[in-house]
């Protein structure tokens, strides 16, 4: 009798252990900010993409990439035994640096940077939205908002810093700022114009039996494409960080995992705009479709999944730019941003509202 | 510093008064007044876009007002040392400025002792100095195309520039015995002759160049970032070129049309069809071009070089002067071998009394040299002026009304090399 | 030997040219030297550039020391003037060795500038009226020993030599070298 009362005592309680972990992972608050696609996805993705990027670049320019580390893995290891290195450096702060600045704005970036993914829906079902029903329905508002947080603690790191290349970066960072935002959520905003809803979810219900709103409103998705590259330095546009001019821009006295941080920080901004592009113009989670009553596996697991694969190719693709384009100058980024960019970003507006009115 | 010519007075040559009272100020140390809205920022030497040298810009805000630079972080008194050398012991020193330029950096230098010995190198050797000069002249370009690349963020051209230059380093390494210090040409000849195949190798060579020149073009050149960054940036017009001197390729893409090559031929070069490219527009993407067609020129005269050297095979490397004097273990060493071994009579060789200056034309524009012996074997006085070093003035004179930038840009595109304009 | 005659020939022209200025026209091997007073330099420095010699390839200053002189040249050529390209003149003055003192040509040829900085740093030799005259290679502690006169002797290092042992290895160099 007993031993068959601890068999099912034990059994509660792993059961219930169990189930809590369960309930704790797929807890939207937490799945989304922390697991997919949040920090652990983002750190999987980030290292895969530059692994890519190292290597696609390395096969353009006849030479094999990181290989040393894992020849087996074509030398995909290369990036933890960097990240391990990272970590272990020591890290130096000048004695002229503003300290609580200096240190705080590398992790601030960080988290504000991933912040956008903690608000977006990955999947249809009710219960996996992380914002309640009322917020929920103006997630695109939300998430956008929450985009242009980060950059202001980059500028604060090349102020804290106390040295010339990177008041120079943090100065050509804050005119970048303002070049790329406008052009980026009125590339994305076009989008709720023509769905009439500030809601992701309506938006991706929208763009169901492959009418992705990116094949109905190309313009709209280039703008907010270019204004992603420049947000996140990509290649030509790699300027307030231009290692031969500025050194490293704002990140120049940035020592050991500061340094990686600060790196990691622009590509997990990458990963996040990325994530934003796919809902709001590739049809999200689409062609999927969950039953109404999914359980964790089918209603948020694969959804999510899904979401994160295409935002790896959206992903990919800016990151091979790098081995085509040179850099642009500061002012030439500005010229093109706010002259072509932004009036594609206009266009791309006008052009929503008007298939807002006929569809 | 003005200073009374007519006074009696002895003038004080105390270099550390040149600053603001007696304190002893190191270069770029000074006190200086500035505007308000004025920043100075400091460009190397530690720096990922300015080489071993310094350039001291002062900005007012994105826009560069004044340049200095700062050279000197790579200086070896190469002309000091070779006042207490052995003539032939100079050889492999000079060649130490530009290493991936060696031949061109110590051919006016033999040429020079030459003419004060009075002879001249047999027609063999001739040919084969030429071969090794354009071989390094065309590495020495796709280096500086690797170095242009990267300047500007475009790490395809640096990998590609960088990669190609190993099919001619390895070209010379198969002539001479080394990759880049090669120590080829020596008093009335060469050093070692060409090998067997040599010049199979050097065809396959020119046929792949000219393929990849094409993949230069449409990969960096006809880029449209890198065009945006090129046009219309560091105009230099042929009046300022003229008057600060600038030698080489970036003398040619302001219009004006000298080529030592062309002007006062040396070696064989007379004997060879070729042509000097000359460019009117006289900004970086010009300065660019001019590289590339060189580099196709330079691949001309490879060719007709080829052709000369299967014509004269088995041809003497070696001035009558020197080769009557080598034992004989030596010349059977040459039959067999095709190598000479470096004579012990150059050891102790005495140049008789005069004064010579030579020019040529390297991979970064004209070297000159001048020679004075005093009939003993040391020189009296040996004077270098290295292309790089005259180009260095234009950094003060082109940069200013640029944006920090266009620094990398000009920078990379005068293909300024440090250690060879520090000497 | 033609260009033996040729050389002659230009070389008469020159003479001819700048008459009273110049004192000597030799013929050496690469180069014509013509030699002219210090009072004088300047302006034989214009007329040669009105001639058509519009850069200077090499500030060359040679210390003759036995003489108490230096002798300060300027290699000068052409570019746009593709006769005169062939030939290349250097302009030579000497100055006694205890009072160096030149007008500088830069105003004339601003391609002389950073050469005669060098000269400035390696024999001490002042030029007269050079917009920035310092030194340009060398640090000015190194510039102050003229370290290109000929009584400046480099001392080579010459084969391995092992230091006395149980002493101050670095403050024993210094003080060597002081």
């Amino acid at each position: 009798m007993a031993y068959i009362s601890i068999w099912t005592l034990t059994r509660d309680v792993i059961s219930t252990v169990f189930w809590g972990i369960v309930k704790l992972i797929f807890w939207p608050p937490i799945y989304q900010f922390v697991i997919i696609p949040g920090l652990v996805a983002a750190l999987v993705v980030v290292i895969s993409i530059i692994w890519f990027e190292r290597k696609a670049a390395a096969r353009v320019q006849m030479r094999y990439g990181p290989l040393e580390v894992s020849p087996k893995l074509a030398g995909y290891l290369q990036l933890f035994a960097d990240l391990i290195r990272y970590s272990f450096q020591e890290i130096i702060i000048p004695r002229t640096a503003d300290i609580i600045p200096f240190i705080t704005s590398p992790f601030f970036a960080l988290l504000l940077s991933l912040l956008p993914l903690a608000v977006i829906p990955v999947s249809p079902v009710k219960w996996t939205w992380p914002l309640t029903l009322s917020a929920m329905r103006y997630s695109v508002l939300i998430a956008a908002a929450l985009t242009t947080l980060s950059p202001i603690f980059i500028v604060a790191m090349g102020w804290a810093s106390n040295n010339r290349f990177s008041t120079i970066g943090s100065m050509r960072e804050s005119f970048l700022i303002t070049a790329y935002e406008l052009s980026a959520i009125i590339g994305i905003f076009s989008v709720v114009a023509t769905v009439h809803s500030f809601d992701f979810t309506n938006i991706v219900n929208f763009q169901g039996g492959g009418k992705w709103l990116g094949l109905i409103n190309p313009i709209a998705l280039l703008a907010a494409f270019i204004a992603t590259l420049i947000s996140t330095s990509a290649f030509p546009f790699e300027i307030s960080d231009a290692e031969n001019e500025i050194v490293a821009g704002p990140f120049t006295e940035y020592s050991g995992l500061m340094y990686g941080v600060n790196m990691g920080t622009a590509y997990i901004k990458r990963w996040a705009m990325s994530v934003l592009i796919v809902l709001a113009f590739l049809g999200g989670w689409r062609p999927y479709i969950p039953p109404p009553n999914a359980g964790y596996i089918a209603g948020y697991l694969v959804p999510s999944l899904i979401v994160s694969a295409k935002a790896v190719v959206v992903m990919a693709l800016m990151s091979f730019l790098r081995a085509v384009y040179g850099r642009y100058r500061i002012d030439q980024a500005l010229h093109i941003s706010w002259k072509y960019v932004f009036a594609l970003a206009i266009a791309g507006f006008g052009l929503g509202i008007l298939e807002g009115y006929l569809l | 510093m003005i200073i009374d010519m007519q006074s009696s007075e002895v003038p004080r040559l105390n270099m550390s008064s040149w600053e603001i009272g007696e304190s002893r100020y190191l270069p770029g140390m000074e006190i200086k007044k500035l505007g308000k809205e004025k920043f100075v920022v400091y460009i190397g030497p530690q720096h990922p876009g300015s080489g071993h040298m310094r350039i001291i810009i002062k900005v007012d805000g994105d826009v560069i007002v004044e340049a200095d630079p700062d050279l000197g972080y790579v200086h070896r008194t190469m002309e000091k040392l070779s006042e207490g050398r052995a003539y032939i012991k100079i050889i492999p020193l000079v060649e130490r400025m530009a290493i991936l330029d060696a031949c061109n950096a110590t051919l006016p230098y033999v040429e020079a002792v030459e003419k004060l010995l009075g002879l001249e190198a047999p027609e063999r050797a001739k040919y084969l100095r030429v071969a090794l000069c354009e071989i390094n002249r065309i590495a020495s370009h796709l280096y500086g195309f690797g170095i242009f690349g990267v300047f500007l963020g475009h790490s395809t051209m640096y990998m590609w520039g960088f990669g190609d230059r190993e099919i001619l380093v390895e070209l010379a390494e198969k002539l001479t015995g080394a990759r880049l210090t090669h120590t080829y040409p020596i008093f009335g000849g060469v050093r070692r002759d060409a090998p067997q195949n040599f010049t199979d190798n050097l065809r396959k060579a020119i046929r792949y160049l000219r393929k990849r020149l094409e993949d230069y073009r449409r990969m960096f050149l006809d880029n449209p970032v890198i065009r945006k960054r090129l046009e219309g940036v560091g105009i230099v017009s042929k009046r300022a070129a003229t008057d600060l001197g600038l030698v080489g390729p970036n003398l040619r893409a302001s219009g004006v049309e000298y080529d030592v090559r062309a002007v006062e031929p040396y070696e064989a070069y007379d004997e060879f069809d070729f042509e000097i490219p000359v460019f009117e527009e006289g900004d970086s993407l010009a300065r660019a071009w001019v590289r590339v067609e060189e580099i196709k020129q330079s691949l001309r005269i490879l060719e007709q070089v080829a052709d000369k050297l299967d014509k004269t095979k088995g041809q003497q490397i070696m001035h009558d002067r020197f080769w009557a004097k080598v034992p004989p273990l030596y010349k059977k060493v040459f039959e067999a071998e095709g190598r000479v071994k470096l004579m012990p009579l150059f050891a102790i060789l005495r140049v008789p009394k005069g004064r010579a200056f030579a020019r040529t034309e390297a991979g970064r524009g004209e070297i000159t040299y001048y020679i004075e012996s005093d009939g003993k074997d040391k020189p009296y006085r040996v004077r270098i002026v290295s292309p790089s070093y005259r180009n260095a003035i234009m950094f003060k004179y082109a940069i200013p009304g640029h944006r920090v930038a266009d620094l990398p840009a000009i920078y990379g595109s005068f293909d300024y090399f440090p250690p060879e304009a520090d000497r | 030997m033609s260009s033996n005659d040729q050389l002659k020939n230009f070389s008469e022209k020159l003479k001819e040219n700048l008459g009273d200025l110049i004192s000597k026209v030799e013929i050496h091997k690469g180069f014509i030297l013509i030699e002219t007073h210090i009072d004088k330099v300047r302006e034989t420095a214009k007329k040669l550039k009105e001639i058509g010699f519009d850069h200077v390839k090499s500030v060359t200053v040679v210390d003759r020391m036995k003489d108490g002189v230096f002798e300060v040249g300027y290699h000068v050529s052409s570019y746009l003037n593709k006769d005169l390209a062939k030939y290349v003149v250097e302009l030579v003055t000497t100055v006694p060795r205890d009072k160096p003192l030149v007008p500088s040509l830069t105003d004339i040829w601003l391609s002389a500038e950073f050469q005669e900085r060098e000269a400035y740093e390696g024999f001490g030799i002042i030029f007269k009226d050079h917009p920035d005259l310092r030194p340009i290679l060398l640090a000015p502690p190194v510039a102050e020993l003229k370290p290109m006169r000929k009584d400046f002797v480099v001392k080579e290092e010459g084969i391995y030599r092992e230091l006395p042992k149980k002493e101050n290895v670095s403050s024993k160099v210094s003080e060597k070298k002081g």
